[in-house]
């Protein structure tokens, strides 16, 4: 390799899903031996990126050079001949297997005739994870192991490669203390080796303890590539939020605002989420912000009873609900719009109209039939207050756009009349326009009297409608916020770990 | 610390192995003919084709897919088997028929893999259609009428023995050895248990899914040929009704035998073993002398086990950390 031309080089790389773009036109170049911190929010194409540079995905445009050469689009086999390993941050671990085959499903280590060597491929585990001071039950399905010990295994099989770039996605997430430190130790050991790591993390004392470059990425463009000598932890955040707000999303007026009818008390599940208090009045939106996997939709869940707290309690108007029972929390006037609405929300080859009548079937009835003349009315009103473009009540769901499919999502629960809602994303893969439409309507809601929980990682959309903002991180409620003092950068800085913790007991 | 209780539920071929010896211990000391060697060949004898085409089958559920075709794979095996070899009909040299067979039931296979993946069809229909199919086609091959001239040289499948032992019972050991050896120590067969333990991580290591799917079919299409081949020969008689329900037994012992219907668990010894539980059933209600009516309950108790599997299953699961990351 010569001195000019770098290891890694990324020019132009784009991406779109269906039209949606997830990364538009960015370069970057890593040099080998450089510990490069990939930076953004929730969703501003980290992913999509690393995907991409590891030939899981084929990128839409651009390309992808290494030692000046061009790597292969969407080659997974040419990525790894290259040198690019990736430790990715889904699950990528086969949990009915043994570390040894997870370690080496697919370069397979061979005795002359294409058996296994088995004998060799234990020794070579056995060393990869005494290097990473790790004691790990080698005859044990990977499913029967402790989540830290997964991730280890995950991190052996990237180092088996001998790779030359190391791509980690949020490698420290579910790791301890002792374990953060020994990952720190090996990837300086790799860093003086001339291996290039690209690094993704949420955790700015991560990023400045072991990177010497910094890549910003939001909404799918690249802001910049900054040494990190030359930024300060606030100028990062700053860098990552950086947009400003559309003054037409800030809400207009504040609803008048009454008796406290969610009242979450002490609500805590191990692994998931610790001692969760908060309070939602009528007529108020409370907006839960926080970092994808902080525990945001699991207390929605909890509230809603479909996976009950290990201790704590929920109550509306003051009566308790029973835990774990979604028939009560329905009785009692909750409602909860869960944030994939394709999959949770709507049954998408029914017909506009039964979407609407799924949660009310039941009440409009005549003695035990359906009655005709009772749901038409309603899907009629329905539709009418929801603004739903569709061509009409009977056509299929799935033929609608996203934005309208979210508003029949929220639909079927206003048949209900609850006095509760939780909406879980409820923007999500909307278009601008009918963004607005839904926040005209969750605000409209609000103003009838409606206590609204609303989970958003969608900044702005916090800032626009909630009253008063939480901000949780990994499982507990890390801060308050009025709306009159909530900027990005407060909520970031609460939601953002402030260093290597210890993994949630 | 690996308990008794963890062995049992956990790893189903001990648990099942345990079912199998306790049968046997309680029957023959109820009644001593049970194990008398003549009998214990017998009912072996009648299990080897469901313990041949469980090998192939167990891959297939591992991969998550399934194949319901077999019984009628059989069916039509056995009629151009007996139409290529009868005197009668194509009277084929016998070594040529048995090749055509096995090519044709590789073919089979195949043709269900190729369907599934490139297809991009869920197999439980892929191959319940070919189940209706292969029937149609077999049935209109007999033409109603049974084959009843088979030549010895092909009878010799079904009636010799080698060293002793009946050809079937030692075609399906080499089946069962060779099968155990393909999936635990060839590249080949831990592929196939990553891409059915976890698609998606498989997507990311590279592994060709639908290549390994087009395989196990193939391989059981291959096996069903071969089960034929050393079964139905055993009958002087080749019928319409040939192999029917036949699939029924190959999944049960492949579920019973603690293979995941959601794929990524399974081992063939342990649907080995199972089917030879299953296969006892029938000769145990006669051998404990019931009376007549009470080897009518065989189907229902082979049911039954496939409930009781899956509830043990279902249990061995909760005991297990949950899988799903934390915050």
């Amino acid at each position: 390799m010569t001195s000019t031309t770098p290891f890694v080089q990324i020019s132009g790389l784009s991406k779109a899903y269906g039209g949606v773009p997830a990364l538009t036109d960015v370069s970057l170049t890593i040099e080998a031996g450089d510990v490069h911190a990939l930076m953004g929010e929730n969703g501003a194409g980290k992913s999509t990126l690393i995907k991409c540079l590891s030939g899981v995905l084929s990128p839409s445009a651009g390309e992808v050079r290494v030692d000046g050469s061009i790597l292969a689009p969407g080659d997974l086999r040419a990525a790894e001949r290259a040198g690019i390993a990736a430790l990715h941050q889904e699950s990528t671990a086969f949990p009915h297997l043994d570390a040894v085959d997870n370690i080496f499903v697919g370069r397979e280590l061979r005795r002359p005739g294409g058996l296994l060597d088995r004998p060799r491929m234990k020794r070579e585990t056995q060393a990869l994870l005494d290097r990473l001071g790790e004691r790990i039950d080698l005859n044990r399905p990977l499913e029967e192991l402790p989540l830290a010990q997964r991730q280890m295994v995950g991190l052996a099989r990237a180092l088996s490669q001998r790779s030359r770039l190391l791509i980690m996605d949020e490698p420290t997430a579910s790791l301890s203390t002792r374990e953060t430190e020994i990952l720190f130790r090996i990837i300086r050991q790799l860093q003086s080796e001339g291996v290039a790591i690209l690094y993704i993390s949420h955790r700015l004392e991560e990023v400045f303890a072991l990177a010497s470059r910094v890549t910003v990425l939001r909404d799918g463009r690249l802001v910049e590539t900054r040494p990190l000598a030359e930024i300060t932890r606030d100028g990062l955040v700053r860098l990552m939020v950086g947009r400003e707000l559309l003054a037409e999303e800030q809400s207009e007026d504040y609803a008048a605002q009454g008796e406290a009818i969610l009242e979450v008390r002490h609500l805590t599940r191990a692994g998931q989420y610790h001692n969760i208090s908060l309070d939602v009045r009528a007529g108020e939106i409370v907006g839960l912000a926080g970092l994808i996997g902080a525990g945001r939709s699991e207390v929605a869940t909890a509230i809603f009873g479909i996976e009950p707290p290990d201790t704590g309690t929920v109550a509306i108007q003051g009566q308790v609900l029973p835990p774990g029972s979604v028939p009560a929390a329905i009785a009692r006037g909750v409602a909860l719009v869960p944030e994939d609405r394709q999959k949770q929300g709507l049954v998408l080859p029914l017909s506009v109209g039964s979407n609407l009548l799924l949660a009310v079937m039941k009440s409009l009835t005549t003695r035990g039939f359906r009655s005709p003349r009772k749901e038409q009315e309603t899907v009629a009103r329905l539709m009418q207050g929801l603004s739903v473009k569709a061509a009409g009540p009977a056509i299929a769901a799935n033929t609608l756009s996203g934005g309208n499919q979210q508003k029949l999502s929220l639909g079927k629960w206003l048949a209900t009349k609850p006095r509760v809602l939780i909406l879980d994303e409820p923007t999500r893969g909307v278009d601008v326009g009918a963004k607005a439409e839904v926040y005209r309507l969750i605000r409209r809601l609000a103003r009838e009297g409606m206590a609204t929980l609303l989970i958003s990682s969608d900044l702005p959309e916090i800032l626009a409608l909630s009253d008063r903002i939480l901000v949780m991180r990994q499982g507990q409620i890390a801060g308050e916020l009025a709306r009159q003092d909530a900027t990005e950068e407060k909520i970031l800085a609460l939601a953002l770990p402030s260093g290597p913790q210890e993994a949630l007991i | 610390m690996t308990t008794l209780r963890d062995l049992l539920t956990r790893q189903r071929e001990y648990g099942v192995l345990a079912l199998l010896l306790l049968t046997l211990a309680v029957v023959g000391a109820i009644n001593p003919a049970f194990l008398k060697i003549g009998n214990l060949r017998d009912m072996l004898v009648q299990d080897a084709p469901v313990v041949i085409v469980a090998c192939g089958m167990t891959l297939v559920v591992v991969l998550g897919e399934i194949d319901i075709s077999v019984g009628s794979q059989m069916a039509l095996l056995a009629t151009v088997l007996g139409l290529l070899t009868s005197p009668s009909h194509a009277h084929w040299p016998v070594a040529t028929a048995v090749a055509a067979a096995l090519g044709l039931g590789t073919l089979l296979g195949l043709i269900n893999g190729l369907l599934v993946t490139f297809g991009r069809m869920p197999s439980i229909i892929v191959t319940l259609g070919m189940l209706t199919v292969l029937r149609g086609v077999s049935l209109a091959l007999l033409n109603g009428q049974d084959i009843t001239d088979l030549p010895v040289g092909l009878r010799v499948f079904g009636i010799g023995t080698f060293l002793g032992l009946p050809i079937s019972l030692c075609t399906a050991l080499v089946v069962v050895g060779l099968t155990v050896a393909l999936a635990r120590e060839t590249p080949l067969g831990r592929r196939i248990y990553a891409a059915g333990s976890n698609p998606e991580a498989a997507r990311l290591a590279g592994l060709p899914t639908p290549r390994l799917k087009l395989f196990a079919f193939t391989l059981t299409g291959f096996l069903t040929a071969v089960a034929t081949i050393v079964h139905q020969t055993q009958f002087s008689v080749i019928q319409a009704g040939v192999g029917q329900g036949f699939e029924l037994l190959v999944v049960t012992a492949v579920v019973v035998g603690g293979t995941s219907i959601s794929g990524g668990r399974g081992t063939i010894l342990g649907s080995f073993l199972s089917a030879l539980m299953l296969g006892m059933v029938g000769s145990m209600l006669i051998f404990l002398r019931l009376g007549v009516s009470a080897t009518y309950w065989e189907r229902a108790i082979q049911g039954a086990f496939i409930l009781v599997a899956v509830l043990a299953d279902h249990l061995a699961r909760q005991r297990r950390p949950r899988r799903e990351a934390a915050p």
